[in-house]
């Protein structure tokens, strides 16, 4: 058995209310899996009932190849999108506390929680309150709190929120190094840079519904192809190519010099954006091929109402 | 190791480590001793205060300060007899007898004494020096009108102290007497009663004499008095004398159920105060996944329970000491039997009954509404209209205690919320065995109800984030 995590027809009804439709995805053990999404599309919904805080309405979890139970999710770490932890705790009392709760014995609970605060830059605020510590530095705590029983399954509920940009770098590399210790990590984010940048796969949701399951790359290539230019002066690129089907946005202005983005579809490539700039004479200074990215791919994927964020 | 215990441990450690509990711990029984004490020290330590008497007619001034005099001296030998009731038993009677054939005051007080000094030197170390509450002094000016710049605190005695009041004795057109008593602490009537009753006895002397009776007859006439003894049917015919002995124990049991309210809604508080600030820190959903709702809410119940229990214990061992002293000590005193009465199985095993069911119920209902609340404001919207509830058995303890099979009190007793408190007030009254088991049975009923209740809601609360501000939101788009 590969999966690490299963979901088959997931349904969560809140009353009349659908939270999560008819969800199915798999996760492969050892992976970095990305659920993505807006706001509201079911990210945390979908989470918790993975880790058996909410019961499904419908459909049916495998928990490393078996069912929904105590000891199944003591393998799991879980770390909520609403976190928090007993403020009057030392920072190495609280990750030792949901360490026990996992089933860890005493002993090794404290003796981990010391390696994982020294490991993690925290060593010396170990015996110190949580409420004295900072908010950064508070997350921190509950990330380690979560990895702290060495669990085969890390799940992660928009783990970078709240982050400044040097521990958003911190909390990848956590999280690189979890998965390269062989355990399968999932985290939810509407930030799309950190999920082209960690995960294997990528499963999309958009209005409580999966829009896409499948690899970085699988989802890149339902993108359309780009291309970014140069013309010199105010000369009008848009209005000018537009005649010939293409859809060109400016993106900005440097130096006198107007800056495009191209989108190739409908049978246009690169090179025949190319030619119709040399037919047209527009005055390029810049013509660069480039790769579409995973926040372009959702837009074609969803359309723009339905988007996460393309960065925060 | 158990979630449950985990989550209860947690929640104990987290509570004895509150700078507020230690103080609860401490002040508690501060505030027990200041309550019992402080009114006695009070009142030793407040001087005499002084009285100036005013009348048209020798005779009614003198009469009425004999009786300010004959008033110290009963209070004096009250408060001798107290103190030996404590310390020296056996010899009680003699001292008292040695006190009441001295003519004067202090003289009496003396020859107490010197029975003490002969008899029982041990208990002579703290013997009392009982001082009169008033002293009558030489009013320092002929009327009223003329005294009352010292009445008011205008001016001072020429002994340099204040006169506190003033009796003011004269006849009306009739010859009847009227006592007019003046003084600024308006709520205070002692005075004037000591003088009305004194003022009583003199015209009644005055009424007897008119028939021709001597005033050695009115005296007799005074002194007689009914004996007065209470029988409870229930008991043999040697012990159905109703005594202190056995009063004291629904006086324990009051005092008992004011003790186990209020510990039973402080712990319930803080259960209700320690979730909403779970909820408000944002920790539940992390515990989630390794404690379900109703293992948490038995892990929290359990962990002030315990911290109830350490209480209890600190309590239990500095008043059970007192108690077992003061039972052993004093077996003859009003403190000793009273005391006695606290020990008593059937109260303890009541109180015990009554702590573990009350707190269970009101615990889990407090628990059940914290987790719909985000914060303490928005609980208090929900307390109030629950406090008044809760406030019920307090209004039927004192109906309880004068008549404990009254049908109000015995149906209520049979209302699961009310059982813990009404069961420990009626116990010394004597419960029959149908009405132990069904009312038990009943209770553990509604508490088995009440948990799987509020595990409900505390699982809508905690888990699917039921709150009162959504419910109401939801209310109002609906």
């Amino acid at each position: 058995m590969n999966a690490a995590l299963e979901a088959e027809g997931l349904v969560k009804r809140y009353g009349a209310r659908t939270a999560v439709r008819d969800l199915s995805f798999s996760v492969p053990r050892g992976s970095i899996y990305g659920v993505l999404g807006p706001n509201g599309a079911g990210k945390s919904t979908t989470l918790r009932m993975l880790v058996g805080v909410l019961r499904p309405t419908e459909g049916r979890i495998s928990l490393l190849g078996g069912p929904v139970t105590r000891e199944a999710l003591k393998r799991f770490g879980y770390l909520p999108e609403e976190r928090g932890l007993y403020r009057s705790m030392s920072a190495r009392g609280a990750i030792a506390y949901l360490a026990r709760l996992k089933g860890a014995p005493s002993g090794k609970a404290f003796k981990r929680a010391d390696q994982l605060l020294n490991d993690h830059g925290l060593g010396k605020v170990k015996r110190k309150k949580i409420k004295t510590l900072s908010k950064g530095m508070a997350q921190k705590v509950q990330v380690l709190g979560a990895i702290a029983h060495e669990p085969d399954v890390i799940i992660f509920d928009e783990p970078f929120s709240g982050l400044d940009p040097v521990n958003q770098r911190v909390l990848e590399d956590t999280i690189r190094a979890q998965a390269a210790a062989g355990r399968t990590v999932l985290f939810s984010t509407h930030v799309m840079e950190h999920a082209e940048r960690l995960c294997d796969r990528i499963l999309l949701i958009a209005h409580g519904g999966k829009a896409f399951e499948g690899t970085v790359q699988q989802a890149l290539a339902l993108a359309p192809s780009v291309a970014v230019l140069e013309t010199e002066g105010d000369y009008d690129l848009a209005a000018t190519l537009a005649p010939k089907g293409f859809r060109i946005v400016q993106e900005g202005e440097e130096h006198g010099n107007r800056r495009w983005r191209a989108k190739l579809e409908n049978g246009h490539g690169s090179r025949q954006l190319l030619q119709a700039c040399v037919e047209v004479g527009a005055p390029l200074s810049l013509f660069e091929p480039a790769r579409a990215s995973l926040h372009e791919a959702f837009v074609s994927l969803v359309g723009d109402k339905a988007m996460p964020d393309a960065a925060e | 190791m158990s979630p449950i215990f985990l989550v209860a441990r947690r929640d104990y450690f987290a509570y004895i480590g509150a700078w507020g509990f230690w103080l609860s711990l401490i002040t508690a029984p501060l505030i027990i001793a200041v309550l019992v004490f402080a009114p006695v020290l009070l009142a030793r330590a407040e001087p005499p205060r002084t009285l100036a008497i005013l009348s048209e007619r020798v005779e009614d001034g003198a009469h009425i300060a004999a009786a300010f005099e004959a008033e110290a001296r009963r209070s004096a030998r009250g408060e001798i007899r107290a103190y030996l009731d404590t310390t020296a038993p056996a010899i009680v009677a003699d001292a008292l007898a040695a006190f009441d054939a001295a003519p004067e005051r202090r003289a009496a007080i003396a020859a107490a004494r010197e029975v003490v000094s002969r008899r029982a030197p041990g208990a002579l170390r703290a013997f009392p020096a009982p001082s009169p509450r008033y002293i009558i002094v030489e009013p320092p000016a002929r009327t009223i009108e003329a005294m009352r710049p010292y009445l008011s605190g205008g001016r001072l005695l020429p002994n340099g102290e204040a006169l506190y009041g003033a009796l003011n004795l004269r006849r009306d057109a009739a010859g009847r007497p009227v006592i007019e008593y003046w003084g600024v602490n308006l709520s205070h009537e002692e005075p004037s009663a000591i003088a009305r009753r004194a003022m009583r006895l003199m015209m009644q002397r005055e009424a007897l004499a008119a028939h021709g009776l001597a005033p050695a007859e009115a005296d007799r006439l005074e002194t007689l008095e009914p004996q007065i003894v209470q029988f409870d049917p229930r008991s043999r015919a040697e012990e159905a004398q109703v005594t202190l002995r056995q009063r004291a124990p629904f006086y324990a049991a009051l005092l008992l159920s004011f003790v186990l309210w209020s510990v039973v809604f402080s712990v319930a508080n803080m259960l209700l105060t320690g979730v909403i600030e779970e909820k408000s820190n944002k920790i539940l959903d992390t515990l989630l996944t390794s404690v379900t709702p109703l293992e948490m809410l038995i892990g929290k119940l359990l962990g002030v329970a315990a911290v109830s229990a350490t209480l209890f214990l600190f309590w239990g061992a500095l008043g059970g000491t007192l108690l077992s002293l003061a039972a052993s000590s004093l077996s003859t005193s009003m403190l000793g039997q009273i005391a006695a009465a606290f020990l008593e199985p059937r109260l303890l095993a009541a109180f015990g009954v009554g702590f573990v069911a009350g707190y269970l119920m009101y615990g889990a209902i407090f628990l059940a509404l914290g987790s719909l609340c985000e914060s303490i404001q928005e609980a208090q919207t929900l307390l109030g209209p629950v406090a008044l509830v809760l406030a019920m058995p307090m209004m039927l303890i004192a109906p309880a205690l004068d008549n404990p099979n009254a049908p109000i009190i015995e149906a209520a007793s049979w209302v699961p919320l009310f059982t813990p408190f009404l069961l420990l007030i009626r116990a010394p009254a004597g419960l029959d065995w149908i009405e132990i088991a069904g009312q038990g049975a009943l209770m553990l009923l509604a508490v088995t109800v009440v948990l799987m209740l509020a595990a409900r809601v505390f699982k809508a609360g905690v888990v699917d984030q039921v709150s009162l501000a959504n419910w109401r939101g939801r209310k109002a788009k609906g």
